[in-house]
């Protein structure tokens, strides 16, 4: 599956928080350049093809009105049955061998203690340099990395855990993602290392990557506590998987975009292999391998809210508790704790990336001093030092403010967002999931078989048909059902009103500067934050779990779209232009065909990423597969979560095939 | 917020001493050739307490560890995390002990003296659990009826909404908890449809919401629960519960049984009997104690150490009989 594999190998990826990175010029060239001019031919073929998607939709219609009894439509149900009773069997065995398996006593039960360790250590020297010490030296490093302006940035980050009180949670979670982020990278850079000097193991890895990413994290969080036990190992190791696809991806692209002339000239110097790599390739690509790391931290920092369900404290756990009590402003003051420490994160990491020249030499001693004076001022017991933790008199209370508004946008549009839901679960959602659920299963396969060879070709019906004939085996066909009719409902809706505010935003320069921030702070806030708001409005079901999703995947469907429609050349803008194009025309026959390529991209993306909302999406009501992930993870319950899982990750190929569009097989 | 129980506080040890002791405890490990399980856990001096998601919980939790520390001098961690993982928690040494307990037969066969052999049932805590259909008062004002099953049955249709189609909407809560809802739902043939709220906090919410509007609901709930001094809530009365009528979990024939909710240690914990687990096992409370404190965390928006610390203070007689004599 490449949708992943797209976003993490465009340097600037819409995952990163940082809009002003260095990879904004290539980013708009990549978008504009492979997009020839569509031929009249091309363009009644395409009317062709969407004539045939709607005969096979009526088809499915049909099926669907027509009284079928239950055991016609429905997945045979023995090998689902057959595949859960094999996994309960494994979760018994692992239960009762854990401490005698020589695979537990020397393998999983090691890594669990250095991992639990270092995660104490970490904490543990965020809590003996206080919050003064981590302040000052937090501060002096982000300016000796970054500069002072993102030393600015950093300094405001510390203020806002100061201010909302969650100072000690923030550092518990920021030793997590650093010993997470850690072992993602220990792992991750030499496997991308490798994948970059070798094409057979990066096709290998491929599909390992994708699965990583596609598969929810809540499903693996249960055989992370069986391997690993409850609390930080777990999380680390959980969160670690999920980060570190984008370090191997990206460590791979740069070694393979390093300059050829650079490598033949070491050569010709005779330089060995080794030499070759650490002395010419790898400082060469170190632009590009930063931006793997920064992704890699940004995807840690976005698992810290599930990683609290199996015992990782810090704020993640503070949205869970405050949440738990209806506190949405608490939750909220958590969420912006996280949030800042994403952005922190983000700027810094951006910033070395960005190569930035080498301070004086009088400013590398005057840090260096300033550093081992900090260290032993934090460190020894100088008045300095602030051993009882942020003064409670220097906290803001946002909470109460952000309930009170809360309670007021409920009162004042309530009412109307409950009907909208109503409406939305009779008329749009309910058709939808019959039109899938209603009709044979093998007549949904041989739909969707067709469907992909119309958009996509050959491959893609065979892939797409394969991974729904996997979701039946498994058992989770009518789950299956429900949840991919969520999830395209969802789709229709993040594309649309990406489209809309995309070209909204590539027309009107200040529009933009006003958008970039909030965007940034809709990514990068965890969506349990707007997950309990969004129940209070339009009640318990599968409305909220939309809402969350869409608000979830807008961002960087809009980005993609705004740098799609900025990247086509102005040239070629002008030159409609002066041919009397209107605004309206201009748009339709110049700018959306020329960003076709970042259009689909956008496609793409959002369904991606609302997939890894159906789980998220559960605990509002959303069902279907993603309340069997959370139910096999609650109930102990291994093969239900994981075969839910599973599933997921098979509507995922189905769909990302689908929406690539014919590129790779014309 | 939670100073006394984040593993970062500030009266942790030199970071540079603990430093020294977590790598020779690594490289002791590595001499003997192996690590158990077991051996994750931190150092014995400290009680680790599991503390599952819901606030009657926090609230015991809260209260054992401010007497634990300010009464018997011991180190308390306080881990959140789900009752399923809880129970690995104590097989692993992570746990210490579980202070609310609601059945799990499944966990103690497999963690129990018949499984694993890891855990011990510490015998009731005081509350007592209630679990089961709720509706709102002013439901039943308006039909009493609707206090009984019968009357359930009858109205189904006074629940129905978008998302249970042409059936009546029965909400059920987070998936962690114990249930036999649709064993239920089909053993009297109502005309329900479970909706999952997927959370507990979903839940609340859409509840408050229904009740704000006077609206009808019908809902999984459960008893000691902070909510009920918020809204008025009516427990439907179901044939009462009975070795083995909710034996086919697809046919039960019973409303739920009452809970004697209890304590569960891990098995070395209360063997080496320390003053902590003295104190532990000497607890025992009522709803009306533990519905005291979650009031303040709930309602008040207290930190549950504010609110446990008040509670000990106003509630000296109560505790004092807990305090082992040698503490």
């Amino acid at each position: 599956m490449s949708a992943p594999t797209v976003t993490s190998e465009t340097p600037e990826s819409p995952e990163t928080p940082g809009t002003e990175g260095p990879g904004g010029a290539d980013r708009a060239e990549t978008a504009a350049a492979p997009a020839p001019e569509p031929a009249p031919a091309l363009r009644a073929a395409l009317s062709r093809t969407w004539v045939q998607a709607a005969a096979v939709v009526a088809v499915l219609a049909v099926a669907a009105a027509l009284p079928l009894p239950g055991s016609a439509t429905a997945f045979p149900g023995g090998p689902g049955e057959a595949l859960d009773g094999w996994l309960k069997e494994l979760y018994s065995w692992v239960v009762s061998n854990r401490d005698t398996s020589p695979l537990f006593v020397y393998g999983f039960n090691y890594l669990s203690v250095y991992l639990g360790s270092a995660v104490v250590l970490i904490s543990d020297l965020l809590a003996t340099l206080t919050w003064t010490g981590v302040a000052v030296i937090g501060a002096l490093g982000a300016w000796r990395l970054a500069g002072w302006r993102v030393m600015l940035v950093v300094a405001a980050a510390f203020a806002v855990f100061g201010l909302t009180g969650l100072w000690d949670e923030a550092m518990l979670t920021l030793a997590l993602i650093t010993a997470a982020v850690a072992l993602a990278l220990v792992v991750g850079l030499p496997l991308g290392v490798w994948a970059g000097r070798s094409d057979r193991v990066e096709r290998a890895l491929r599909p390992v990557l994708d699965f990583m990413q596609t598969m929810p994290a809540f499903a693996y969080l249960m055989p992370m506590l069986l391997l690993f036990g409850i609390g930080n190992p777990s999380a680390a190791v959980a969160t670690a998987i999920y980060a570190l696809p984008p370090a191997v991806r990206i460590t791979s692209m740069a070694l393979r975009g390093v300059d050829k002339g650079a490598v033949e000239a070491a050569e010709s110097l005779g330089s060995t292999r080794w030499q070759m790599l650490a002395k010419v390739r790898l400082p060469l690509a170190k632009r590009t391998i930063m931006l793997g790391v920064n992704q890699t931290i940004m995807l840690g920092v976005s698992m810290v809210v599930i990683a609290s369900v199996i015992g990782a404290g810090g704020l993640g756990d503070a949205i869970y508790q405050a949440l738990q009590k209806g506190d949405i402003g608490r939750a909220l003051e958590a969420g912006l704790a996280i949030v800042m420490l994403a952005i922190a994160m983000d700027r810094v990491t951006g910033a070395m990336g960005a190569g930035r020249p080498l301070p004086a030499p009088w400013q590398r001693i005057a840090f260096a001093g300033a550093l081992v004076a900090s260290l032993a001022v934090f460190l020894l017991p100088t008045p300095l030092r602030a051993p009882d933790g942020w003064p409670r008199a220097w906290q803001l209370d946002l909470a109460g403010p952000v309930n009170a508004f809360y309670e007021a946008l409920k009162d004042a549009i309530g009412g109307f967002t409950s009907l909208v839901g109503d409406w939305t679960v009779v008329w749009v959602l309910e058709p939808l999931h019959m039109l899938l659920a209603g009709p044979p299963w093998w007549l949904v396969i041989a739909a969707a078989a067709v469907l992909g060879y119309l958009f996509a070709g050959g491959r893609a019906a065979a892939v797409g048909a394969l991974s729904l004939l996997a979701v039946g085996l498994m058992g989770q066909w009518g789950n299956g059902m429900d949840t991919l009719s969520q999830v395209l409902l969802a789709a229709v809706l993040v594309v649309a009103l990406g489209l809309v505010l995309g070209i909204a935003m590539a027309r009107n320069d200040r529009l933009a500067a006003v958008l970039r921030p909030v965007l940034d702070a809709m990514q990068t806030l965890p969506p349990f934050v707007y997950l309990i708001p969004a129940v209070a409005l339009f009640s318990v079901g599968r409305v909220p779990a939309l809402v969350a999703a869409v608000v979830f995947a807008l961002p960087p469907v809009i980005r993609l779209v705004n740098d799609g429609i900025r990247g086509v050349p102005a040239n070629t803008v002008e030159a409609a232009r002066s041919l009397g194009s209107s605004r309206g025309q201009l748009l339709s026959k110049v700018q959306l065909p020329l960003a076709r390529s970042a259009l689909l991209m956008a496609v793409n993306q959002a369904i991606m990423l609302i997939l890894s909302m159906v789980v998220i999406g559960a605990l509002v009501g959303g069902g279907a597969l993603g309340y069997d992930v959370v139910f096999g993870l609650k109930q102990n319950e291994f093969g239900q979560g994981l075969t839910a899982g599973l599933a997921i990750v098979c509507l995922g190929l189905l769909l990302d095939r689908m929406t690539q569009g014919r590129k790779n097989n014309a | 917020m939670r100073r006394t129980t984040s593993p970062i506080s500030p009266r942790t040890a030199s970071f540079a001493l603990k430093g020294v002791a977590a790598a020779s405890a690594v490289a002791m490990l590595s001499a003997c050739g192996g690590a158990t399980s077991g051996d994750v856990s931190g150092s014995d001096e400290t009680v680790n307490i599991a503390v599952n998601g819901w606030v009657g919980y926090e609230a015991s939790a809260a209260v054992l560890a401010h007497l634990l520390e300010e009464e018997a001098g011991v180190k308390v961690e306080q881990k959140k995390l789900d009752e399923q993982p809880s129970w690995q928690g104590l097989n692993d040494g992570d746990l210490d002990v579980i202070v609310e307990n609601w059945g799990h037969e499944d966990l103690m066969e497999q963690y129990g003296p018949d499984g694993n052999d890891t855990v011990v049932d510490g015998g009731p805590n005081g509350n007592i659990g209630t679990l089961g259909w709720y509706v709102p008062e002013y439901l039943v004002d308006d039909k009493p009826e609707l206090a009984t099953w019968e009357g359930i049955k009858d109205n189904t249709d006074l629940f129905q909404t978008p998302e249970s189609g042409d059936k009546g909407e029965f909400l059920a809560a987070d998936p962690a908890f114990v249930t036999q809802d649709q064993g239920m739902i089909n053993h009297f043939e109502m005309d329900l449809e479970i909706v999952h709220a997927g959370s507990e906090a979903a839940q609340i919410t859409e509840m408050q919401e229904r009740y704000e509007e006077e609206e009808p609901f019908l809902a999984y709930f459960y008893d000691p629960q902070w909510l009920h001094n918020e809204l008025d809530l009516v427990h439907v009365e179901f044939p009462e519960y009975e070795d083995g009528c909710a034996e086919d979990e697809d046919d039960v024939s019973c409303g739920y049984p009452e809970y004697e909710l209890n304590k569960i240690f891990r098995k070395d914990f209360a063997e080496e009997g320390s003053v902590a687990y003295q104190l532990l096992d000497n607890w025992k409370w009522t709803n009306e104690d533990q519905n005291a404190v979650a009031k303040m965390i709930a309602d008040e928006g207290m930190d549950p150490e504010e609110a446990a610390e008040k509670w000990v203070t106003d509630n000296g007689d109560v505790w004092k009989e807990w305090i082992p004599a040698d503490a």
